[in-house]
């Protein structure tokens, strides 16, 4: 309902000449955007192509954040010389800007692709390995112990008691990592892109095509959402025992 | 020494930044790897010297610091506190929340400098879109958790508070805001830390002054030096801003878990 009424208030201001157009494309220019972007491109790459770089370059990167993250953070979790080990240098990057590291990977790793994956794993990294950690650690030590009485190995343990008892916070952990990656994602093809949806934003900018810039942003939006959905929805299925302990 | 580390973990830890030190060390000292590329710890620490004392490029490093702080607190403190009477309005109205709602979920999840360069075309390139920018970033987060927190109130303090004759704005200002301040800190600490990442990027994408375009300028001209020693500086500030939300937190809520 507010959404239509918006959308109808925002035409009408167009439309009524109330904000000129060269700072906001009323909804019809970007709906005529989008068709015309999506049979010719934009600038030579065509939207699945700019769409699928972006979500390529984002989920790459938080794969290679989950498959470090995740174990290390266990590992963390069950030895704790590997948590005195490794647990400064997790915190130390959590907090940590991503795109401060940019400057840096860019100069070891060149402007392309491996600098902006290896830029969204380094975003994705810290917030995994602390999540498992943190989820780990959490585990009830009643039920490590009743395990332990009952002669369960140490194998056992981990695989029955302490994984199910740590997967909900790490699934929460990886959805907060993949929003990172994504905001990231942006900012990264923004600075140094010359593909994907966020180069197509910028150099829509310069260009002053403000419907570009806006259907750029509508569709990132509905991206974001999507992402975390699926991973809402896969957290659904996979940890049916969330909340039920 | 097996006992004497097991019962202290904190040597590991130790032995770690140690290793880590020396490995730098040794890969600069040898020239394997190139000080362009990561500066030896000498020249990491003349050159952090040098920022201090002569500032980058027409600004003393505090200078650059401040900027980026009062960035952050203008952005910032708008955002909250406005996000904040937004979340607690959609949390006790649920008209309001059926209004307000969507734009919130469509903001939060989208990449903060997508609309950035929309910022720059309608305000210029001076502090107003950057401001504005982290105002955006704020604003969903501590939307969405101080309506969750109102939410979360227990009906049963409501209806006694009713109960005993308390009007809608007793029950608001003595039940519904105490109860919810711990989820609107707990969405403050959050945003602070978006709102912290989107300046960084917001200074190095347009950006002439401030510590996020001092590294990314300092990158331009291949000194890993002031790169690193930025770096360092931006993740203190970083630790810094979110513990002093943290003792605002503990002071202000201090009946948070009683």
């Amino acid at each position: 309902m507010s959404v239509g009424v918006a959308l109808l208030g925002w035409q009408a201001m167009n439309t009524l000449h109330i904000v000129p157009s060269g700072l906001l494309a009323s909804p019809a220019q970007v709906v005529a955007a989008l068709i015309d972007i999506s049979r010719h491109g934009y600038r030579g790459t065509s939207l699945g192509e700019d769409i699928g770089a972006t979500l390529l370059r984002a989920l790459g990167g938080f794969a290679v954040g989950t498959i470090v993250g995740v174990p290390l953070g266990l590992w963390m979790g069950m030895n704790r010389f590997a948590a005195a080990g490794a647990d400064w240098l997790v915190q130390f990057l959590r907090p940590l800007p991503p795109l401060s590291f940019l400057v840096l990977l860019m100069l070891w790793l060149g402007t392309g692709d491996v600098a902006k994956v290896g830029l969204l794993a380094i975003t994705a990294f810290p917030i995994i390995a602390s999540a498992s950690y943190a989820a780990v650690a959490g585990v009830p030590v009643q039920k490590i112990q009743a395990a332990a009485s009952l002669g369960a190995s140490r194998g056992q343990i981990f695989r029955h008691v302490v994984l199910p008892a740590a997967l909900p916070t790490i699934s929460t952990g990886l959805r907060i990592a993949l929003a990172a990656a994504f905001s990231t994602v942006v900012a990264a093809e923004l600075m140094a892109g010359s593909d994907g949806l966020g180069w197509m934003i910028f150099s829509a900018s310069q260009f002053l095509r403000n419907d570009v810039i806006l259907l750029g942003i509508i569709i990132l939006g509905i991206l974001g959402m999507a992402l975390n959905s699926i991973l809402l929805g896969l957290d659904r299925g996979i940890i049916h025992w969330r909340g039920r302990e | 020494m097996k006992r004497l580390i097991a019962r202290r973990p904190w040597i590991v830890t130790l032995l770690a930044i140690a290793f880590v030190l020396a490995a730098w060390a040794t890969a600069t000292w040898t020239g394997a790897v190139s000080d362009l590329l990561l500066p030896t710890p000498d020249e990491l620490w003349s050159g952090a010297a040098d920022l201090v004392v002569n500032g980058y490029k027409g600004y003393s490093l505090g200078a650059h610091i401040g900027l980026s702080l009062m960035r952050v607190a203008v952005g910032f403190g708008i955002g909250t506190i406005l996000g904040t009477i937004l979340g607690l309005t959609m949390g006790m109205s649920p008209t309001v929340d059926a209004l307000a709602a969507p734009f919130i979920e469509f903001l939060r999840p989208l990449p903060q400098l997508a609309y950035l360069v929309l910022l720059i075309v309608w305000f210029g390139i001076g502090e107003t879109p950057k401001i504005v920018l982290l105002f955006l970033a704020a604003l969903p987060v501590s939307a969405v958790a101080a309506r969750d927190g109102v939410r979360q109130v227990s009906p049963q303090r409501l209806q006694a508070a009713q109960s005993l004759g308390a009007s809608r704005f007793q029950i608001f200002l003595h039940i519904v805001l105490p109860s919810a301040l711990g989820d609107i800190f707990i969405g403050a600490r959050l945003s602070i830390g978006i709102v912290y990442a989107t300046l960084i990027a917001a200074e190095m994408i347009a950006g002439s002054s401030g510590i996020g375009w001092l590294i990314l300028d300092a990158g331009r001209f291949l000194r890993s030096d002031y790169v690193i020693a930025g770096i360092l500086v931006i993740a203190a500030m970083g630790i810094g801003l979110d513990r002093g939300l943290l003792l605002a937190q503990r002071r202000i809520v201090h009946w948070a878990g009683k």
